[in-house]
């Protein structure tokens, strides 16, 4: 195992836990409204890591990831809805059909690049919107879905907890995968994808397996997190969210692993505090991310690139 | 014993023109093969159809006897076959270590080896080693060559087609390449197709070249053989060679 043993693996772990175990306490101090905001920011490194992955990593320019999370969410919601079918069967059945909904659209897809990709992502989750608001009688459409609360209360902090705990798995995965042969392997795509060939990696299986997997955590991150909301929309759906997602990523730092971490939470604190500006708030990110790119294209990551390795230098 | 690499009556058009028109072609095993003639002549067509690229519109690429038909670019690399670009492609964003071990990665040997061993070992002969942890696109041309090519000979093939490895790279790289070219040849056995227009290289290295001219092959033989053929100086190389 390549992944465990190499030194970027060890060190990003250690990180992760360290951050992990000072997390523990924040709801012992926090309201909650923090703790509740704190969530959805879980949440969200869970969809920006993924997305990253597809994107970042592969080169997979997917505008379709929030319409994953919302194939996990609908999943378990309906399956629970109709046919009172546990959450705890749900949230896995979730992450699998969005899973294997990603490595269909992936197949579809495996020859597309750049805005083609983009596009034809992008009208694969329109169609889930508008067939999620359209079929009411069977979703309830702009009515709302009402969903079974994951620990039958409304109290942030055991979600604050799950949603915690998922996060340091799914980042401690992903940077498994990030320093394996397919991460290798990914990045190899991303930079040539004829020179890949070349020297004999299976690039479709790679393209393939990588929107498989990234879907499957954006359906799983959305299936928890609609357990949590108890209310489902087919606002999960709105290219908001998308743009959301890919501006996240890119204020932490595109292709970066922290990026999506050091950019998703902060992010979504803003958002949640901007509300009240209503539209303009992504006027404001869109300033913020102008800003950054003048000074580093890799983000937050970039601006702590210099940092991070002064700490591994002086421990090694 | 079946000829490392044969490619039977290739065809390629690309709209009105016959970029490979009925090629043939037979590479011993363990032979070092040159591949000359004038720009056009249809020799990068002749090894993007064989290695996968392109897809023939008739004829046929045999490797080791097997035929190659309906297999993938990747497949066709896992089978042994090895190719560099004329125009060196690297991974960019990657450093030169990574480049090495993805190369290894991608055709890993099943012994369960991890390949770190054979990076510091190719790390030394290409002579990279102060360079292994920067990005291969700040790397100069010649040492992206180097670099193309240790990737190549990370996991041995069993044949290489090299697409004008030596072009624009200075004397000493191109040593090292010769060097490392002699070394796979000798060692695995492996066999080599070598575009070059570089004749005292080719002289050196391959007892036996094949002249492209206009989309046909035009000749076969030793260098001084096709170098005496009217047709090739008039058409290639403008005067006999010295």
């Amino acid at each position: 195992m390549i992944a465990l043993r190499s030194p970027t693996f060890r060190r990003s772990a250690i990180v992760i836990l360290v951050a992990a175990v000072l997390l523990l306490f924040v709801p012992l101090i926090a309201s909650n409204f923090v703790v509740h905001v704190l969530v959805a920011s879980f949440y969200y490194v869970i969809l920006a890591a993924s997305w990253n992955l597809l994107a970042g990593y592969t080169g997979q320019f997917s505008l379709a990831h929030h319409a994953f999370a919302a194939v996990g969410a609908y999943t378990s919601g309906l399956l629970g809805y109709h046919w009172g079918v546990s959450v705890w069967i749900g949230i896995p059945a979730g992450a699998l059909l969005a899973g294997a909904m990603g490595y269909g659209l992936g197949r579809l897809v495996l020859r597309m690049r750049t805005i083609y990709l983009a596009i034809a992502t992008w009208a694969f989750a329109e169609t889930v919107h508008v067939y999620l608001t359209a079929d009411y009688t069977f979703t309830r459409g702009e009515l709302g879905l009402s969903v079974k609360s994951l620990y039958g209360t409304l109290n942030p902090t055991p979600y604050y907890f799950t949603f915690l705990g998922l996060t340091v798995i799914v980042l401690l995965g992903l940077r498994a995968l990030i320093d394996s042969p397919l991460g290798y392997f990914m990045r190899a795509i991303k930079d040539d994808e004829l020179r890949a060939k070349s020297l004999g990696i299976d690039t479709t299986m790679v393209k393939v397996r990588v929107f498989s997997i990234s879907s499957a955590i954006a359906g799983l991150a959305g299936a928890v997190y609609g357990h949590y909301i108890v209310t489902l929309t087919p606002q999960m759906l709105d290219f908001s969210e998308m743009a959301k997602i890919v501006v996240m990523v890119v204020i932490g730092g595109f292709g970066t692993f922290i990026g999506p971490v050091v950019g998703a939470a902060p992010v979504n604190v803003a958002l949640t505090y901007l509300a009240s500006y209503g539209e303009w708030n992504l006027a404001v990110f869109a300033a913020v991310v102008i800003v950054l790119m003048r000074f580093s294209m890799e983000g937050i990551a970039g601006l702590l690139a210099p940092l991070w390795r002064r700490l591994w230098t002086r421990n090694a | 014993m079946a000829a490392a690499l044969e490619a039977i009556a290739l065809n390629k058009r690309f709209n009105s023109l016959q970029a490979s028109n009925n090629v043939s072609l037979e590479v011993e095993q363990g032979e070092i093969r040159g591949l000359i003639g004038p720009n056009g002549a249809g020799k990068t067509t002749l090894v993007n159809l064989v290695t996968g690229v392109y897809k023939a519109d008739s004829g046929e690429v045999k490797l080791a006897g097997e035929s190659l038909r309906g297999c993938d670019m990747h497949e066709i690399a896992r089978r042994g076959l090895v190719r560099s670009f004329q125009v060196t492609r690297l991974f960019g964003s990657l450093t030169v270590a990574e480049n090495l071990r993805t190369a290894f990665l991608a055709r890993r040997p099943k012994d369960g080896t991890d390949g770190e061993a054979r990076i510091a070992q190719m790390l030394d002969l290409t002579k990279l080693r102060p360079l292994a942890d920067t990005q291969a696109k700040k790397l100069s041309g010649g040492q992206r060559a180097l670099l193309q090519m240790g990737c190549g000979f990370m996991v041995p093939g069993s044949c290489y087609v090299l697409d004008e490895p030596f072009s624009g790279i200075n004397p000493v790289i191109k040593d090292a390449i010769i060097d490392m070219i002699l070394e796979v040849n000798k060692l695995y056995g492996a066999t080599f197709l070598i575009v070059s227009h570089e004749m005292t290289i080719v002289r050196r290295l391959c007892p036996k070249v094949t002249v492209m001219m206009e989309g046909k092959v035009a000749a076969h033989g030793s260098l001084d053989e096709v170098a005496r053929l009217p047709e090739v100086i008039a058409g290639y190389l403008g005067k006999a060679l010295e």
